[in-house]
């Protein structure tokens, strides 16, 4: 079985972040992480790796070349194959772009099994697996908490729906999306971190991918540009409310919205 | 010249950075408040394999090279210096002497399973008259059979009264002073070996320090650890350079702990209607730790890529040793004028690393012995 993890590299919560003068792009401290959802689909992949016979794990990830730690991180975990999906030159910030480039290494290598994480924590998209699927055209089920493979052809997996849970056998091929709460992803051996400091990571050029071309990636083809960031709006300061007894709070706090606030 | 770390070397580093958080960070507080040996974590941290860092893959080790060894050294002393003491010492000191000269029954019986954490080792150096002065070293060995008879008691022993295995240092024959001092192995269990007082310390806690004592011990010959006899002190001079980097990298670990809550809470601490950190005296003081740890990590890197490349380090590493304490000390008093009067107190973490910072100064060489080493390596023999 040949299963595929698609990651993506994000700013880590704690890395500072500037808007540049323009406002149009964004400058981030030299901090970065895998993407918090895509560290349970590189843990699921490995557990199921570890279930079936003859299975392999790629994984692989759009972007630039500092992109390649998470690669080796995946392997440090267990991965077996990297492939940078190397975005230099090809300047988009259009989800739908990214989705048709790893749905086309995708088709370019042919994969069982595709597992990416629920969504990116820096853009909160939550699109690109459902839309890999699509162009893929295999079945896909988004958020699962449950993962099993019941033979070479099938799969079955949970997933939280309101008020439940919901459970689904799949056809395989068919692609996954990882919700927090499905495993819980490993600290990597110093075995895997000498591996991984090791591997040879697969640079391609995505125009290069099975039905792709320099035009159909590249900025002309987005169709979302991106005009400006904007920062949250400082919060205002607190206001604590004197009185000798909760009363004289209460009555304090009434006069306040109704004067100030205009809240009453 | 190239400062910038391999493509490898960042790697490593943000691994054990992204371990240290996961596993070590979580439970530093509850180390030091309980001042006991913290098995479980040590269990964890251990079965990842990071004792085997410096030794060869062959035998179940990493070989990382002496960057991303003061790279692991600063991750985890930032995570817990008193957690790193003991791993520190199952890395390099304890197990230094018997990767190097021990046979084959000895580093399977010893240096393997210290590798995988399943045993502890310890290096006994230090007695109560005897510290930087090793010539004035009183334990004594001396020949009987097929062994060695060892009498005599060691102080300050980081993982001691827990150790399975320790290197002792004794002389052989007090009057030659410091071309008497040789190693031996002693495990736990050899009638006559025993534990004695512990040591309830200022920082650092959660290591186990304490005294051994030998009263009488009898090893074979197989535990004389070296070439010949009367080159102990030799060998020391092998290690040394490595040891006194890597309390440097460890007092830059304290630092940057320290620094990331000066920086939190100078961005988050509001005084007269704004964060602290707009007020030009914090500023100075941000600056102030930002550029000493830089120039401190500048000389640690220094220091190992010679030791790496088997250059002359001496001075280096004993300059780097003293500069990353002493800028960790300044790092750890300014946090607490920043943090204010909580610093001072026992629920909040700044005290910890303040606390903790004091050890480094006797690890590796007290700063009186080692500036004058320092001058006299560089003035020479008028």
């Amino acid at each position: 079985m040949n299963i595929l993890v698609c990651v993506k590299q994000v700013a880590d919560t704690e890395a500072r972040i500037l808007l540049t003068s323009d406002k149009k792009s964004i400058e981030i401290e030299n901090k970065y992480n895998m993407n918090f959802f895509d560290e349970f689909a590189v843990e699921e992949a490995i557990r199921t790796k570890g279930k079936v016979k003859d299975c392999q794990i790629s994984v692989c990830t759009y972007g630039s070349n500092k992109a390649t730690e998470v690669l080796r991180t995946a392997i440090a975990m267990g991965a077996d194959k990297a492939y940078l999906l190397d975005n230099n030159g090809y300047d988009i910030e259009d989800p739908i772009i990214t989705a048709k480039i790893l749905a086309s290494f995708a088709k370019t290598e042919g994969f069982d099994l595709i597992f990416c994480g629920r969504q990116a924590i820096d853009d909160e998209n939550a699109n690109i697996g459902a839309m890999m699927a699509e162009f893929l055209n295999i079945p896909h089920v988004s958020a699962i908490l449950k993962f099993d493979v019941l033979d070479e052809k099938k799969a079955r997996v949970e997933s939280e729906i309101e008020g439940g849970k919901e459970i689904q056998e799949v056809q395989l091929p068919a692609l996954f999306t990882t919700q927090k709460g499905i495993n819980e992803p490993r600290v990597p051996l110093i075995t895997g971190v000498m591996k991984a400091m090791k591997a040879q990571i697969n640079i391609i050029d995505p125009a290069t991918l099975k039905d792709l071309s320099k035009g159909m990636i590249d900025e002309s083809a987005s169709k979302i540009s991106v005009l400006t960031y904007e920062t949250p709006s400082a919060r205002p300061t607190v206001k604590i409310i004197d009185g000798e007894t909760p009363e004289q709070k209460v009555k304090a706090l009434i006069d306040i919205l109704k004067d100030e606030a205009k809240a009453l | 010249m190239d400062f910038k770390l391999t493509e490898e070397q960042e790697f490593f580093r943000k691994t054990i950075t992204d371990t240290i958080d996961k596993i070590v960070v979580p439970k530093s507080q509850e180390i030091d408040e309980k001042d006991e040996f913290p098995w479980e974590t040590w269990k964890e941290f251990t079965s990842l394999g990071y004792l085997g860092l410096r030794y060869p893959e062959e035998i179940g080790g990493m070989n990382a090279d002496k960057i991303m060894s003061m790279i692991f050294y600063e991750e985890i002393a930032r995570g817990s210096v008193g957690f790193a003491q003991s791993v520190i010492m199952n890395i390099l000191m304890g197990t230094y002497f018997i990767y190097r000269f021990g046979n084959d029954a000895i580093k399977e019986r010893c240096l393997l399973p210290a590798m995988r954490g399943e045993k502890i080792a310890t290096m006994c150096f230090t007695e109560d008259q005897s510290g930087s002065d090793l010539g004035a070293t009183r334990t004594t060995a001396v020949k009987d059979g097929d062994g060695w008879r060892i009498n005599g008691t060691k102080m300050w022993i980081t993982n001691g009264p827990i150790c399975n295995f320790c290197t002792v240092l004794a002389t052989t024959d007090p009057s030659k002073g410091l071309k008497g001092l040789n190693f031996f192995l002693v495990e736990k269990g050899t009638p006559g070996f025993s534990s004695g007082q512990i040591i309830h310390k200022l920082g650092c806690r959660g290591t186990v320090t304490g005294e051994l004592v030998f009263d009488d011990v009898w090893v074979p010959d197989e535990n004389f650890l070296g070439d010949e006899l009367g080159k102990g002190v030799y060998y020391v001079g092998d290690i040394l350079d490595e040891v006194r980097l890597m309390t440097g990298a460890m007092a830059l670990g304290i630092a940057k702990g320290a620094y990331k809550e000066a920086l939190e809470f100078s961005k988050k601490r509001i005084a007269f209607g704004q964060p602290i950190g707009n007020y030009q005296l914090i500023r100075e003081k941000i600056a102030d730790i930002d550029t000493s740890m830089n120039a401190a990590r500048l000389m640690i890197n220094y220091g190992a890529w010679l030791l790496e490349n088997g250059m002359d380090c001496r001075v280096t590493a004993a300059e780097a040793k003293m500069y990353a304490t002493e800028v960790c000390l300044k790092v750890v008093d300014e946090l607490t004028r920043i943090y204010g009067a909580n610093a001072f107190a026992y629920e909040y973490i700044p005290q910890r690393y303040f606390r903790d910072a004091r050890f480094l100064l006797y690890g590796g060489g007290t700063h009186e012995v080692l500036k004058d080493f320092i001058g006299r390596m560089i003035i020479g023999k008028i």
